[in-house]
């Protein structure tokens, strides 16, 4: 790359550490591009939503260079803390005692950052090394994280908390992350892409932008996270709250009632922003676990399909997804929709429906479907023409039935 | 010539019909014929490219063959593991590449035919190269060169999605009909689901792939290291915050109360099932590990102690050396006895390393436990021993 302005001349009186710094300050330059970053979407997701952000990754793979450019971007100043390098009390408040303790009580007084990013109002506080803090100051920790209180003070709206930790494995004498502390973050594993890695160095790294809210679509937003949490949390009771038991979970992401309340509000926001599936589904496997998290999604997606009821109403408009699988569980839905309640012209639509999948996509996907409506026939119904159409489907079946 | 998609599709049908758990998985592909793809390949983002004349020339059952086959290149991930290991072992060109798709052949087509489903013509085993069954594609890659036994392989092309290389004919993630990687993990995540739903009808293969999918094998160091770490650390031993005396930082802060870092090292103590049914070497890499783990927290030699236990706890002494416990004992194991001598040094945190085949203690002991589990592989008939209890955390090993 040709670089275009000529290198500043050092003036002549500059000592050698003048000119150091005069090349330090040419490497620090770099520019940003705008490039899909899931990881770093995922980020702002969960920072815009107001929820505290836990990046597991190894040392040095730039979590900080990472929140150093989220700050900007959001324009907060950003307060890191090394947790494992402070005690209890810098997060619960330093006991002062004072001229009378029986009256006047104790006060606890909070460290100069806390009061620094209280008097801002705003802020990026970056909890660094979570992992490797000992337990009494995981514990103070909870405070600041769930009830943003640090001391005496409590944290403004304003202010953002991320932390970082070192999987179990890198970090040599970690102690594990508390269940308790554990379920109140998103957790996002953070790793380096090799391409963003190489452009970086070369001077160009990926922008982080806040994802926008778009005003008119706030209501249905909450109304479709609302719908899509309770629709799975109904189905699947067991969901709600699991402890996790197995060695490999501790520490990680786990379902309880509050952090399905933290994925309604990632879904709501990721909803309300049009943010991407991919980095919703980062976001909500960061909170609820891999499972029920997946579970979730799979659910979405199922919510997205048509509802067979409204297909039954008007086949001859019907839209039928693209994708196969998903057509297939619209033509399931559609024949279950009848058994569950049969009547000849629900019967007869469906065989409508069948005709349009079989003219406007794979067959196969039509010979379960209909071998299953042919059998829920009554006897007084009639058979349709359409059904000639599909004659074509039951020679498909017989093909293979040939070949077995 | 245009493609005969009826034999095409009644081919899928056929798949579905012999693997209904992989129903979703093979309706998710989406067809593109090509004419520059020799037989059938995919690509990352699920595409299945088909070559006309392949399919004029294949007979159905061996059609759903290939379908399955190339099924499994998706729902295995393997274009994203073979990435994964050219980044790790540097390797580069079209040959590791090729290499790549012969092992994950291997460990797609070991297990994936029969019952009801033809192994396609020309269908790659390990056996040919005299290599044994049921390994994962990463094995078989440190087991194998190119060379003259691979020659007959050449020909080998299941496209991008089985390699990760990418191809001529592919699409790209901006083509049509691509799936997003969120989008993926629904279709993997569906049939895993459909697999541990119905586990009777479904292959070994299919099973271990299941449990697996979302869930990968940790090692057993790292788990029984974060076990006997965290039950070391937790409050009552190790290294914490203590108000019993002043912080070196009082001096500067009259007027504040402080707390200082205290360091109470951990006694552990470890009790070790001696009976007939436990090797030497699954006890000693534990054994050592443990010791490791308790060094790096600040644990001193002459705090740990170690029992052998069979039917009566044998021993008891510091631990000077992993190798200097003599294990007395042989036949049945009554773990009670050995908590019983264990609780009587008082430790901190007992670490049991058994195989689970022994009666355990009624009542949690007074101390952290962690019991270190090595599996057994019970007959159906065999008497089934009770599971350790639900205070203690357990971590199989092996």
């Amino acid at each position: 790359m040709p670089i275009s302005a000529p290198p500043p001349q050092p003036p002549a009186h500059a000592t050698p550490l003048d000119v150091a710094t005069d090349l330090l300050a040419l490497l620090a330059e770099s520019a940003t591009e705008p490039r899909t970053d899931i990881q770093l979407e995922a980020l702002t997701l969960a920072v815009s939503a107001d929820l505290p952000v836990l990046l597991w990754g190894e040392p040095g793979i730039g979590k900080t260079a990472a929140l150093t450019q989220l700050a900007d971007a959001l324009d907060l100043p950003l307060t890191t803390v090394i947790a494992s390098v402070h005690e209890p009390s810098d997060f619960s408040g330093l006991p002062v005692i004072g001229e009378d303790p029986a009256v006047q009580g104790v006060p606890m007084a909070p460290p100069d950052w806390a009061v620094r990013l209280v008097r801002a109002g705003k802020g990026l506080l970056f909890l660094d090394e979570l992992s490797t803090a000992p337990p009494a100051v995981q514990a103070a920790l909870l405070r600041v994280v769930l009830e943003r209180r640090i001391g005496a003070l409590t944290l403004p709206p304003g202010v953002r908390i991320v932390a970082a930790a070192n999987p179990r494995a890198s970090a040599a004498d970690g102690w594990e992350l508390s269940p308790p502390l554990a379920n109140r973050f998103v957790h996002l594993q953070w790793s380096y892409d090799h391409d963003v890695v190489v452009r970086g160095l070369g001077g160009t790294w990926p922008r982080a932008v806040l994802p926008r809210l778009m005003p008119e679509k706030l209501t249905d937003a909450v109304m479709f996270a609302r719908r899509a949490v309770c629709g799975l949390l109904v189905a699947r009771p067991a969901l709600v709250h699991q402890l996790p038991k197995n060695e490999v979970r501790r520490g990680g992401a786990w379902p309880s009632p509050r952090s399905w309340e933290m994925t309604l509000r990632l879904i709501a926001f990721a909803v309300a922003s049009g943010t991407s599936r991919d980095v919703l589904s980062m976001v909500v496997r960061g909170t609820v676990g891999d499972g029920p998290g997946l579970e979730l999604l799979a659910s979405m997606d199922r919510m997205d399909l048509p509802d067979p009821e409204v297909l039954l109403a008007d086949p001859a408009v019907a839209v039928l997804p693209e994708r196969g699988d998903l057509r297939q569980a619209v033509l399931d839905g559609v024949v279950e929709a009848v058994r569950a309640r049969p009547e000849q012209s629900r019967w007869d639509a469906a065989w409508s429906l069948l005709v349009r999948a079989w003219e406007t996509g794979p067959p196969d996907l039509v010979v379960v479907p209909a071998s299953t409506l042919a059998a829920l026939r009554r006897e007084d119904w009639e058979v349709p023409a359409t059904i000639e159409q599909l004659v074509d489907v039951v020679s498909l079946s017989q093909r293979v039935g040939a070949g077995r | 010539m245009s493609m005969d998609e009826e034999k095409l599709f009644a081919a899928r049908l056929h798949a579905v019909r012999s693997r209904p758990y992989l129903a979703t998985a093979l309706f998710a592909l989406h067809v593109v014929e090509s004419r520059s793809v020799p037989t059938m390949a995919v690509d990352r983002h699920w595409r299945c490219y088909v070559s006309p004349s392949f399919v004029d020339r294949t007979p159905v059952e061996e059609l759903a063959g290939v379908w399955v086959h190339e099924a499994s290149h998706l729902l295995r991930d393997h274009h994203a593991r073979c990435d994964r290991f050219a980044v790790a072992h540097e390797l580069t060109g079209p040959g590791e590449r090729l290499r790549m798709n012969i092992a994950a052949d291997f460990e797609i087509n070991d297990d994936v035919f029969g019952d009801g489903l033809a192994k396609p013509e020309g269908a790659v085993v390990p056996e040919m190269l005299h290599l044994s069954e049921g390994k994962l594609m990463e094995e078989y890659l440190r087991q194998f060169r190119l060379g003259p036994y691979t020659d007959g392989f050449t020909w080998l092309d299941c496209g991008s999605g089985a390699d990760g290389m990418d191809r001529e004919w592919d699409m790209g993630p901006s083509g049509a009909h691509g799936l997003t990687a969120q989008e993926q993990d629904a279709v993997r995540f569906r049939v895993a689901q459909s697999i541990t739903g119905a586990p009777g009808n479904v292959s070994r293969g299919w099973q271990r792939w299941a449990e697996e999918a979302f869930q990968p094998p940790q090692p057993w160091r790292d788990l029984l290291g974060a076990a006997v770490r965290s039950a070391i650390s937790t409050s009552g031993a190790g290294e914490d915050y203590t108000y019993g005396r002043p912080s070196r930082r009082s001096a500067s802060l009259p007027g504040v109360v402080l707390p200082s870092l205290r360091r109470r090292p951990p006694r552990v103590c470890v009790i070790v099932d001696t009976s007939g049914s436990v090797s030497d070497a699954e006890l000693g890499s534990a054994i050592v590990e443990i010791a490791a783990i308790t060094r790096t927290v600040g644990g001193r030699r002459d705090l740990i102690s170690a029992f052998s236990c069979d039917t009566a706890a044998h021993l008891t002494r510091p631990l000077c050396r992993a190798a200097d416990i003599p294990f007395i004992g042989g036949g049945g194991t009554d773990l009670r006895t050995g908590f019983a001598a264990a609780v009587r040094t008082r430790p901190d945190v007992v670490v049991a390393l058994t195989d689970g085949q022994t009666p355990w203690p009624l009542s949690k002991p007074l101390c952290r436990t962690v019991v270190g589990l090595f599996p057994r592989h019970h007959e159906p008939d065999d008497y089934v021993p009770s599971s350790p209890p639900d205070w203690a955390r357990v971590v199989t090993i092996g």
